[in-house]
């Protein structure tokens, strides 16, 4: 993981050089993405709560989940998350904030409804063990970069059609160009480490949360008993029912939905599941 | 009956599909839903039965003539996969679910209960669900699959197979269920219809 940290850095260092060395003057930009990224980072807590509708619990109104949020945060050694509930039936759960100081997790009703103690106790800690790792930093930087390469570009492919930026282009023509064309190789080149970034910071946290609970299988369960009930749903036109067999039912993928979520698409939840079930063996035989 | 469905009270068509028309009216009080004016009955034609041979005239005696009639329109379509369409047509929900039973009714009483696929009713979200879940506008299809005697939501994303709004659909067929539909229990069978002709 720290190599793909250490490529990523590697990347954009030099693609700065590249760009002052080529002159533009959109290296200008990068501190108002910063600005941008920087509110998304330090506010991540109230706009996960606005843009999912997530409500702020008491311990009052949520006896059972705090306790088991306290019980699980004392576990990692980190103060009190917030709380938050989502009152919908998609079983999920998310957590946020830049520091264990500013954590928040929050949990669906429909998750609620769906796992037994065991089981969200897992997926809590699964969630607290990202904050624990301190992943949305990882995040906020990766996010900050990938921001402003595809920011470039699109300024860049607008500059060459409209021939902007005053009157510089008459020395510039094939440079800008060729500034183009490096800005989307190193685009697609640090998305690709981005998402492999994304899938360590997830098996870790698989991981962190089966080590602080003993128990990998839980999650195997919760992850198992979820991707179940969306996935059932068929590709299936009714008419075929009486004309195919009905047994080969491929369960499609679930749509992602972010990625700090339980269920990020990436990596896959099969590949997940495998691993801690692989794990779940280890600790029970005293294997290393 | 099986041993295993002995303890359950036998249900009939109508006490199923009937389940619509309150579920769908405490959604519209809510003002969260409207249903359209169509909905479809679909099944596989047969050549050797009399009276799917005579459809449109038979259709036009139950459903124009006689005591009871609901003078709901309605049109014969076939579809690329071989399969009936009857496309009902009536402003008011609970004549058009009485017509949509009536038809399936009448090709069941007639000898073809087996080539009934389903009967499909289209609904509009106008407002939102609690929650904000719904995007008012979204267009869902209930499904009553007459092998299953039970409906399921079904909201398409597109005209291939497999294009469906999954989540939602979980979420909608548990809020159907909360207002007292028959839903169907098993994910598993909930089969779509892509390209529904209304």
């Amino acid at each position: 993981m720290y190599f793909t940290m250490f490529m990523l850095g590697f990347l954009y260092a030099v693609f700065a050089l590249f760009l002052y060395s080529a002159g533009t003057a959109m290296i200008f930009i990068a501190p108002i993405i910063g600005i941008i990224v920087a509110v998304q980072y330090f506010m991540s807590d109230r706009l996960i709560l606005m843009s999912t509708g997530a409500k702020p619990v008491t311990a009052e109104q949520e006896p059972e989940l705090h306790r088991m949020v306290k019980m699980l945060a004392d576990r990692y050694d980190m103060p009190m998350p917030k709380v938050a509930v989502i009152k919908t039936d998609i079983p999920n759960a998310f957590a946020t904030g830049r520091n264990p100081k500013n954590a928040l997790v929050a949990v669906t009703t429909g998750i609620q409804q769906r796992l037994n103690e065991r089981e969200l106790q897992a997926v809590i800690g699964h969630e607290l063990a990202h904050v624990a790792n301190r992943d949305m930093r990882v995040l906020a930087i990766a996010n900050f970069l990938v921001t402003l390469t595809s920011f470039l570009m699109t300024m860049l492919f607008w500059n060459m059609l409209f021939g902007g930026m005053g009157g510089r282009r008459n020395n510039n023509g094939g440079g800008i160009m060729m500034v183009y064309l490096v800005t989307i190789i190193v685009y697609f080149i640090g998305q690709l480490l981005v998402l492999a970034l994304t899938r360590y910071r997830e098996y870790g946290a698989d991981h962190t949360g089966a080590e602080i609970s003993g128990d990998p299988g839980a999650l195997a369960d919760a992850l198992e008993k979820i991707s179940g009930t969306i996935a059932n749903i068929p590709d299936k036109d009714l008419r075929k029912l009486q004309t195919a067999n009905a047994f080969l039912i491929i369960p499609a993928a679930l749509k992602g939905e972010g990625s700090m979520n339980l269920f990020s698409t990436h990596p896959p939840l099969q590949e997940r599941i495998k691993r801690l079930r692989e794990l779940e063996q280890r600790m029970r035989y005293g294997l290393r | 009956m099986g041993i295993f469905n002995g303890n359950k009270a036998p249900k009939n068509d109508w006490s199923a599909m009937s389940t619509v028309v309150k579920a769908e009216a405490k959604l519209q009080a809510l003002g969260e839903i409207t249903p359209s004016r169509r909905a479809g009955v679909i099944y596989r034609n047969s050549d050797d039965n009399a009276f799917l041979n005579d459809i449109e005239s038979e259709l036009k005696t139950i459903l124009y003539v006689g005591a009871g009639a609901t003078k709901t329109s309605f049109e014969i379509e076939d579809d690329d996969r071989g399969m009936r369409w009857i496309v009902l047509e009536d402003g008011n929900f609970s004549d058009l679910v009485s017509s949509v039973y009536t038809v399936g009714n009448a090709i069941g009483a007639n000898g073809a209960g087996d080539n009934l696929l389903a009967a499909v009713f289209e609904l509009y979200f106008t407002g939102t669900v609690e929650d904000n879940t719904y995007r008012s506008g979204l267009r869902t299809y209930w499904i009553y699959r007459y092998d299953r005697k039970a409906f399921y939501p079904f909201v398409p994303t597109g005209d291939n197979e497999g294009d469906r709004d999954r989540p939602t659909e979980a979420r909608l067929g548990h809020d159907l269920r909360k207002h007292g539909l028959t839903v169907e229990k098993s994910l598993t069978e909930w089969m779509g219809l892509w390209g529904i002709p209304f």
